[in-house]
């Protein structure tokens, strides 16, 4: 321990700085070195600036980033997300676990190459259930996959050290584009390398024709999609595309100079192979075609303001934002629209924050506005926390832009010329597209001194946030941006009133602002005329769990949650029932399917138990346990709990107790009522909106499946999830093939060819790998 | 100004005053545990919630500022059991014993640790006093008492368990043989008088705590001398009646008069007694069917006389019962603690105050049995030294025995017993221990600070002493670790308790609400 060389320490202080509120990025540039936080440096970050040992230990040990023990080489996250944990996220933990031999009280392996941790979640909820290695992700795991991922991520380590990416464009004659999104949950499921191969074969074949990355296209559950936009405008789209597709792709669109005829006519061919190619690879892949019924559908029902242009424009080509009204709303406001123009638009939206509380946008901003302060700050959300949710991320990473342009109206409307966009630590390519496009900004002259040539100034600094889920809270982000611990406050004051270092100070989530240049683009009367009663405009939504097409979604309020599933979703898919969605996280609830038929908007949601929350929106299917799903959420809030209020500290985890021993069949014939005496009082008595909400998942699963949880008192899970009450025999359909018994991970099954295999219940750790691996349907789950 | 209501009453106070501030000035008492004047509030117990304006949500008043036309309401059932399940969810999480088994299983619940403390430091007259608060008689039973205490104690699961009976009755002999032997201050005439029907343990126990609180009290023996069973019912080798009249004439004083050789029922009638006096406690030992009727009682299917197990009131209000009377099994030191918790009841029967609920046991928080490793906890600060005889087996502990014995205890009890917030909280608020069965945290304790004990199962997580080491310009201080649940108060880079708090440390125990920061020395 003693021989770690610290003059990084030094450098990185002298490049951030020593005041207490550089704690944050002190401690991510420390770990980024080191890989972790040995005490000698964090000792001597304490030596040479004003941050003290209390403080730098209280910090470091409240954020989910820091580590204060050496990991291995790489680090594996498997995402625990509700749409993961549907897909059985935790098998997949023990499964990587099992693999690498890591033993019961370590999280990495003997040779130190790999730690396994779990993650809340890395927001690529359709492709549950979801791992990353490093900044890598893969999608649509299995137990069986695991060997194969670990080596496939080894084999591209060593690719990715030999090779570096370039991104450049072909000049001249427009001849028509390919396009894909490389967000990444898309590049989790290989567009990375569709683009690179699409970019050698564009190259090879002597094509002019650009291939260019492009905002996603939300249909995430084809991704990598490519789309090809032909030379008349017409335009094909590609679904869950491989590499070695590309050039088949190319050859069907474009003519190379010298290539015959001969060869596009193979490439057809192959093409129609492809569609037929289901094999079960972590990623399946096959071609569909744009018009196909489904997705019409798909895109049909929705409405694009957030995610205006969605799939057509490059996520950081300022150039093409500007060419499509971009920094239009901008203009309008900073060359002739006054403070009380601006919010009287935003009031005639009838704009509710997009962050999960709904509060009036345009009160928010006159609240700030109206005060005489001197300083003010603005301040955007972006640490969205749900598992289960990935709108923000998605916005960010795809219209950066749109995000900024909204930020600079606000700041512009409020008198604020210091903003900070405060963001998620687990989405590091949306830190990276947002501070490329507020650099390309500042240059342009959008941000900075005088914008546009007016007297409005704004700088906007980037905060990236360490991981913890209480820092969506705003009182707990300005505490986490002041370098912090991230502990809500009591409100009021409001921020508004006394907000960042105790000024005024707006604070809106990253939708929010994403909407705001539509709607003075066109009148906050176009806006209003979208939506419900008390609810207007669009909502962006992140779909996923048992549902045939996940991805972010962006619909006008009050559409119904039947809707988006049959007609959006398409629809559970499989032999199995819908059973019930799960909106708005760990603040919301499950709405039973017979409910289906409720509109989304804030005041109807609320009344059936759930919340719109930050838009995230796991659909169930009858194998899912509800008083597992409670579990599930309460596992989280009591984790990512502040910990300051009795009620949520110790109340969450004596909710958790209950439902721990429900699903292990021990609960007590009193302990649904214990539930919801308990509930009531934390949502009554809890400071923040975390505790305040923590209870919904429970009370509004127990209303409308309180026949499950009386079952889980009778030892018995009606949705065969809840391992210590189920288990797994073989019926008399098993071919004696052997399959199960190689697969099973301990043994629990005897090889026995040609004969009826049997499983040792003892043995067996419920791991499901042999359910899913028997071609005969022959494994039984009582 | 700011005008307000709380509980429908008005008051005033200057703006940037809170609800607490408030309710202070009202004298309407609200309890907190993590508050204190001068520091920011925590908002972390919430034991000081209350409901505002009929909003559904409750908030910490002392951190709520006050508003024009406000109304609160900080009395009603709701508002209560919130403040219940707060502190019973703080107990599901607190790790530690307020009471120590020993002071707990004693029949009269004696405060054996602190006895055992005070001894540990030469303080025998603090001793004495200690005992005689449960204890009128220890001389006697520290002689023939069966010691159920050791029996509980903790060091039992080690080497054998501390001589606390040997101890009690090394305090009682020196305070018999003193020239200044310890007598209780008695209050003021009450004016009352209670006749006593019969002079063994419960009975003298009974005048013994009544005369304290100025009542008269006239003892009624048919015998000719006081004792009772222990004079008549006890081996004298175990026993010397030198010792018995010796202690004996300790209890007595200016407010007892001793009637020997008259036996109510047939020397004077229960009606004339009744007539006579304020109120009656029966300690007469056991009693036939002829002789409870003499008295006016009924027996009950087992035999002995009818009561309220809280109050020890027989049907006839006036008539309270105690000792073998009630019991059938005979013990000593239960007749003592009988005639003791009686005294309590008569006396609040003669402030009119002996109410339903009126008669409340101590709080107490329990750690049960201990997990593996714990006794090893508790071992860490005591002296390894094994279990003491006594030279001189008749004469008992002498004075270095004693001192040797007493640093042998483990002080499983809490050091702040009697400041500590959250049992005072749930004292007041009859909260249940148990309330929410959870699985238990081990029994963590840090002795190595000079000043301090820190035993972080009872942190409330409050933060008071981080703030505390923050304001007294504490180099490393103490911080919150981690999040959530697991939230927990700790030492900055694993450092030591010593390192962390040089000046600080006894401010910071002083500011902790609960046992969790504790001073090493003090007179508990």
């Amino acid at each position: 321990m003693c021989d770690i060389d610290l003059t990084f320490v030094d450098n990185c202080i002298d490049r951030i700085g020593k005041t207490p509120d550089k704690v944050l990025p002190i401690l991510q540039a420390v770990q980024q070195n080191y890989g972790y936080l040995p005490q000698e440096a964090l000792e001597k970050v304490c030596d040479i600036t004003e941050i003290t040992p209390a403080s730098i230990t209280g910090i470091s040990t409240f954020y989910d980033q820091f580590r204060h023990q050496p990991a291995g080489k790489h680090i594996i996250k498997v995402c625990v997300g509700t749409a993961c944990h549907v897909k059985g996220a935790n098998l997949i933990y023990e499964a990587f676990r099992r693999y690498l031999g890591i033993a019961d009280d370590k999280d990495t392996d003997p040779q130190k190459m790999f730690t396994v941790e779990k993650v809340a979640c890395l927001g690529c909820c359709m492709l549950a259930p979801a791992v990353q290695i490093d900044d890598i992700i893969f999608g649509h795991l299995s137990n069986e996959h695991i060997p194969i991922v670990v080596k496939d991520f080894l084999e591209q380590e060593t690719a990715r050290q030999q090779k570096a990416s370039t991104q450049d464009y072909a000049d001249g004659k427009y001849f028509g584009e390919i396009r894909i999104c490389l967000d990444s949950s898309c590049v989790a499921s290989g567009s990375g390398k569709v683009y690179e191969a699409l970019k050698t074969a564009v190259e090879q074949l002597g094509i002019n024709v650009v291939v260019k990355s492009v905002g996603c296209p939300g249909m995430s559950f084809l991704a990598p999609i490519v789309e090809v936009v032909s030379a008349n405008g017409t335009s094909f789209r590609y679904a869950r595309i491989r590499p070695e597709n590309a050039r088949e792709i190319v050859l069907r669109h474009f003519k190379p100079r010298q290539i015959g005829r001969k060869i596009k006519n193979t490439a057809s061919f192959m093409l129609d192979k492809i569609l037929a190619d289901r094999v079960g690879k972590p990623v399946t892949r096959y071609s569909i075609d744009v018009r196909d019924r489904p997705v019409t559908l798909f895109l049909e029902k929705q409405k694009h303001i957030a995610t205006e242009h969605c799939g057509n424009i490059n996520p950081i080509d300022l150039d093409e934002y500007l060419n499509n009204d971009g920094f239009k709303a901008l203009e309008k406001c900073v060359k002739g629209m006054s403070s009380d123009d601006i919010i009287s638009q935003i009031k005639l939206s009838g704009l509710r924050g997009r962050g999960g509380a709904g509060f009036q946008t345009s009160l928010k901003w006159t609240d700030v506005a109206n005060n005489n302060a001197v300083k003010k700050y603005i301040v955007c959300n972006g640490d969205e926390g749900d598992p289960g949710a990935f709108m923000d991320r998605m916005l960010m990473e795809s219209y950066p832009y749109r995000i900024i342009e909204g930020f600079t109206i606000a700041a512009y409307a409020i008198g604020a010329e210091e903003g900070h966009l405060y963001i998620r630590a687990e989405y590091p390519l949306a830190v990276k597209r947002i501070t490329e496009a507020i650099n390309k900004c500042r240059d342009k002259g959008f941000l900075g001194k005088n914008i546009l040539g007016s007297d409005f100034c704004l700088d906007i600094k980037i905060v990236a946030g360490a991981g913890a889920f209480v820092c969506g809270e705003e009182t707990a982000l300005l505490a986490s941006i002041e370098g912090k611990r991230g502990i809500p406050r009591l409100r009021p004051p409001y921020p508004s009133e006394s907000g960042l270092w105790g000024k005024p100070t707006l604070i809106n989530n990253v939708e929010t602002y994403s909407l705001v240049p539509w709607i003075i683009r066109n009148g906050g009367k176009s806006f209003s005329a979208l939506g419900s009663a008390n609810s207007k405009g669009t909502k962006v939504f992140a779909l996923a769990g048992k549902v045939s097409r996940g991805g972010l979604i962006e619909v006008p309020m009050g559409i119904t949650i039947r809707q988006i599933v049959e007609e959006i979703g398409g629809g559970i898919g499989g032999d199995l029932a819908f059973k019930a969605v799960q909106i708005g996280g760990p603040s919301g609830g499950c709405v039973p399917a017979s409910l289906s038929d409720t509109p989304v908007d804030y005041e109807s949601l609320t009344a059936v138990g759930a919340i719109i929350g930050s838009g995230g929106l796991v659909v169930l299917d009858e194998s899912d346990c509800m008083v597992d799903i409670a579990r599930y959420f309460l596992e989280f809030t009591q984790y990512q709990s502040c910990g300051r209020c009795t009620f949520c500290r110790i109340g969450t985890r004596r909710m958790l107790d209950i439902l721990e021993r429900l699903c292990q069949g021990q609960g007590k014939p009193d302990d649904i009522d214990k539930l919801e005496e308990l509930a009531i009082m934390i949502k009554q008595t809890s400071l923040c909106g975390l505790g305040k909400t923590a209870p919904n998942p429970v009370l509004s699963t127990i209303e409308y499946f309180r026949d499950e949880y009386l079952a889980h008192i009778e030892k018995k899970c009606p949705a065969g999830k809840c391992t210590a009450l189920i288990t797994y025999s073989v019926t008399d359909d098993c071919i004696g093939c052997t399959l199960c018994a190689q697969h099973c991970p301990v043994d629990a099954i005897p090889i026995n060819p040609y004969s009826k295999h049997e499983i040792d219940t003892e043995k067996c750790i419920r791991c499901d790998t042999c359910r899913k691996i028997c071609p005969e349907n022959a494994i039984k789950v009582e | 100004m700011i005008t307000l209501t709380i509980d429908n009453k008005t008051v005033q106070v200057p703006e940037g005053s809170t609800i607490l501030d408030a309710a202070n000035k009202l004298g309407i008492e609200i309890p907190s545990m993590c508050f204190l004047k001068d520091f920011a509030p925590s908002t972390s117990c919430m034991v000081c919630v209350v409901k505002v304006n009929d909003s559904d949500t409750l908030i910490p008043s002392c951190a709520t500022l006050a508003a024009e036309s406000m109304k609160v309401q900080s009395d009603i059932p709701h508002v209560i059991k919130a403040r219940k399940t707060a502190i019973e969810l703080l107990l599901s999480d607190h790790v530690g014993d307020c009471l120590g088994p020993c002071h707990v299983t004693c029949p009269a619940k004696m405060n054996i640790p602190l006895m055992i403390r005070q001894i540990a430091e030469g303080k025998f007259t603090d001793a004495i006093k200690t005992v005689k608060k449960d204890i009128p008689l220890p001389a006697v039973l520290g002689r023939i008492c069966p010691a159920p205490c050791e029996k509980a104690c903790r060091r039992s699961k080690a080497d054998g368990p501390v001589s606390i009976c040997l101890l009690k009755r090394f305090v009682a002999d020196i305070d018999i043989e003193s020239p200044e032997s310890y007598l209780p201050e008695i209050a003021p005439s009450s004016g009352k008088h209670i006749a006593i029907i019969g002079a063994g343990p419960a009975g003298l126990s009974t005048a013994y705590y009544l005369a304290q609180k100025g009542h008269k009290c006239t003892v009624f023996d048919d015998h000719d001398k006081a004792g009772g069973m222990l004079r008549y019912g006890v081996d004298r080798q175990k026993l010397p009646h030198k010792v018995l009249d010796a202690e004996i004439a300790l209890t007595m004083n200016s407010n007892i008069i001793f009637k020997n050789n008259t036996r109510i029922g047939s020397d004077i009638s229960i009606e004339e007694v009744k007539k006579d006096f304020d109120a009656i406690f029966i300690a007469t030992g056991t009693l036939d069917q002829e002789q409870a009727e003499l008295l006016g009682l009924k027996l009950s299917s087992k035999g002995t006389v009818e009561i309220n197990s809280e109050t020890y009131q027989t049907e006839n209000p006036k008539i309270f019962a105690g000792g073998n009377a009630i019991s059938k099994t005979r013990l000593a030191v239960r007749s003592v603690a009988h005639g003791k918790e009686a005294a309590n009841s008569i006396d609040l029967f003669l402030l009119n105050k002996l109410e339903p609920g009126a008669v409340v046991s101590e709080f107490n928080h329990r750690m049960k049995r201990l997990l593996e490793g714990e006794i090893e906890t508790f071992m860490a600060s005591a002296d390894k030294t094994q279990r003491i005889e006594p030279s001189q087996v008749e004469v008992g502990f002498n004075s270095s025995e004693a001192k040797s014995d007493s640093h042998r205890c483990l002080h499983c009890d809490c050091r702040k017993v009697d400041s500590c917030k959250l049992k005072n909280a749930a004292q007041q608020f009859q909260a249940k221990s148990n309330q929410f069965d959870a699985p238990r945290k081990h029994f963590i304790q840090y002795y190595s600070h000079p000043d301090i004990i820190y035993e972080p199962g009872k942190c409330i997580d409050c933060g008071l002493c981080i703030q505390t080491a923050q304001k007294q310009k504490e180099g490393l201080g103490l911080t919150f670790i981690g999040r959530g649940f697991d939230v927990k108060v700790s030492v900055p880079f694993d450092k030591s308790i010593e390192q962390a708090l040089k000046t600080a440390a006894l401010s910071c125990a002083a500011n902790c609400p609960t046992g969790a920061l504790a001073p090493k020395h003090n007179d508990n």
